[in-house]
């Protein structure tokens, strides 16, 4: 049994993880810590589970690893501090707003012997399982293009905030496609260019809409959407899309697109019910195995420190209007 | 008025029947093919001509329809235009900006007028859009994302695959797209472009561009000749206050014909009929503004602007780089 604890609620995906290793019967939700220590409490009320208010007392504790959900510019620290306890670490995306962040967390990790996964779900949603398998046995043979998008509402928070972001949606929504790319494909991005702003939201800091063209190893061509940019009466959340032309055929993925069509008269909205397989459950049962194994995690810190080359070189990119090398 | 058509395939056959439906009487059609000249004549009670640029010094003719491969339509526009002859062109106006300034130079020196056929401006779905953007029911429009194509087009002549004649899916088929977002959002500041030319040869092309408008809004847009069927057109517009999508894979109409035995599936063929085609409404435009009854929704700098595009589109995959607009 992996005795797990949830550091900071900050990120709504917490919610998910901490959901998941309730229902994971390898592992156990030891404990929950939060800066913000009402909404700790009332998180680890809703879990079941104990809150601990002071970090240094929170990793005292009997736990074999930790996930991080906080605020993008926290990662840093946070993952450093529980490295030196000796705890494995799963992080939410992205991993670090800056490379040079990124470099020290895997670094710190390394030092300590410790496994450091990025939290990258999207690896485990069954429609892009499904196209991994086939790539691999080449089924659409040599891979030349990409369309990409990951579309989403306006989360508003600390995400809108430079300070606690790091980057908008620029940076929120291109390094899960990154990340699914360089593992479908198997090739790393070379280049990047990227025209970006702040369209839909005049009060916010940071951008909210970026189109981005990359290049991959190989010469694959590359466009992908990284966007707030579904309006608050869209019926769902967002999307993953992915279409991928290649040499024998074309496939699309459209990775929630399973769906209820649900109309609510008590809500007078009409919306999206995703059925699918929850893939959040895959990426936390991979990082209890893991744990338990004392091994890196499938989806490691190096893989999260390569989707943030690509943002990181993105922002440079959509600051001088030229196409930019990554990494 | 009296129509002569020049290019007697697909193209031009649908136009003649537009240009009937909108009131001009079809008079004289040509192609370098005296086959496809003589069936399209007999079509609409014409007759055929050879020589193309004989048609346009015709007595008879007073309208000239340009249906031809797109590298051959400027030196046509500028023999219509000597002629003194009224001219529509099929999209794009022309290949190169060179060529396309000299038949505008003819176009403005004959005091004829020249009509380009960026039919999608007359799409009902597109108009529709178009409307809610306008009326600012979704508040400032931040980002446009388009998507258009599919099957690698045939063509009876095969020009499509020459790269030098066609402009791939960026010149002949996402050429639409940025007409209509420069109709709707206004001129651009900059391009930037990928595509799919070094396999050309096998005949696919896919094409993706990222166009900065002036006034902020972000386009991207999406061109495909690399599927292995279909046609299908996206539209994704996002505003301040809310947002438009179209799909034409939403359609109506989906029909599957059920063949002989062994002759494997057939095709799902979707369709989605409109009371009157948008390229008759283009063709009613023209001849509103023939008639001097309107301002054309289409001008000749419209046609030239959205070759521009295309072609700095061009331009940018090759190098690497965006290009600016100046």
């Amino acid at each position: 049994m992996a005795k797990i604890g949830v550091m900071s609620f900050a990120h709504m995906h917490a919610l998910s993880y901490a959901a998941c290793l309730n229902e994971l019967p390898e592992a156990e939700l030891r404990a929950v810590w939060d800066d913000d220590a009402a909404r700790g409490q009332e998180q680890a009320a809703a879990f079941g589970t104990t809150f601990v208010a002071d970090l240094d007392a929170f990793l005292a504790l009997d736990l074999d690893g930790v996930i991080i959900a906080s605020e993008n510019v926290k990662h840093r620290e946070m993952v450093e501090r529980a490295a030196a306890a000796g705890k494995w670490i799963l992080c939410e995306k992205p991993l670090a707003p800056t490379v040079e962040d990124c470099r020290a967390m895997v670094a710190a990790c390394q030092t300590a012997g410790v496994g450091l996964g990025t939290a990258f779900p999207c690896r485990y949603i069954p429609s892009v399982m499904a196209v991994k398998d086939e790539l691999d046995k080449g089924v659409y043979g040599e891979i030349y293009a990409a369309s990409c998008t990951n579309n989403g509402q306006f989360p508003g928070g600390w995400f809108a905030r430079q300070a606690l972001s790091g980057g908008g949606a620029t940076m929120d929504h291109t390094v899960h496609v990154a990340d699914l790319l360089r593992w479908m494909l198997n090739r790393e991005f070379t280049r990047v260019y990227c025209e970006n702003g702040r369209l839909l939201r005049p009060g916010i800091d940071v951008d909210d809409v970026g189109s981005l063209h990359m290049e991959m190893e190989g010469g694959v061509i590359v466009s992908h959407i990284a966007s707030w940019n579904r309006a608050a009466s869209f019926p769902t959340w967002g999307d993953v899309t992915l279409e991928l032309i290649g040499e024998k055929g074309v496939v699309s993925v459209d990775a929630f697109n399973q769906k209820l069509h649900v109309y609510d008269d008590a809500g007078m909205r009409a919306a999206w019910d995703y059925w699918g397989g929850n893939p959040d459950l895959g990426l936390v049962r991979g990082f209890v195995a893991a744990v338990d194994a004392r091994r890196e995690p499938d989806i490691t810190g190096v893989d999260g420190m390569k989707a943030v080359e690509v943002t990181v070189a993105a922002y440079a990119s959509a600051k001088s209007h030229h196409m930019v090398a990554i990494g | 008025m009296n129509l002569g058509v020049i290019g007697c395939n697909t193209m031009g056959l649908m136009h003649c029947q537009m240009a009937e439906n909108a009131g001009l009487k079809v008079v004289a059609c040509g192609d370098i093919s005296r086959d496809n000249a003589r069936k399209a004549a007999r079509k609409f009670g014409a007759e055929a001509v050879g020589d193309c640029v004989a048609l346009c010094n015709r007595d008879d003719v007073d309208v000239v329809a340009v249906c031809t491969p797109t590298p051959t339509h400027t030196e046509y526009i500028q023999a219509a235009a000597g002629a003194g002859k009224h001219v529509f062109c099929e999209k794009p106006l022309g290949r190169t900006l060179e060529t396309i300034d000299e038949a505008l130079a003819a176009v403005e020196r004959a005091g004829v007028k020249l009509y380009v056929g960026h039919v999608v401006r007359f799409f009902q779905e597109f108009e529709a859009m178009k409307a809610r953007i306008d009326a600012g029911k979704i508040g400032n429009v931040g980002f446009v994302k388009t998507y258009r194509g599919g099957i690698f087009p045939g063509g009876k002549l095969g020009w499509f695959s020459d790269w030098n004649m066609s402009g791939g899916v960026t010149l002949d088929t996402i050429v639409h797209d940025m007409d209509w977002l420069r109709y709707v959002f206004g001129d651009p500041e900059r391009i930037f472009a990928q595509n799919l030319k070094r396999v050309f040869s096998e005949r696919i092309d896919y094409a993706l561009v990222t166009m900065r408008m002036k006034c902020g809004t972000i386009c991207n847009i999406v061109g495909t000749w690399a599927h292995p069927s279909g046609f299908r057109v996206k539209v994704d517009i996002c505003g301040e206050r809310g947002m438009v999508t179209f799909d034409s894979s939403e359609a109506p109409v989906s029909a599957q014909l059920r063949l002989g035995a062994g002759s494997g599936p057939s095709t799902i063929v979707p369709a989605s009929p409109v009371l009157v085609s948008p390229y008759q409404l283009e063709w009613e435009d023209f001849a509103g503004w023939l008639a001097g009854t309107r301002k054309p929704r289409v001008t000749p700098e419209d046609g030239r602007w959205a070759v521009r595009m295309a072609l700095a589109a061009l331009e940018s995959a090759e190098t690497g780089q965006p290009v600016e607009f100046n």
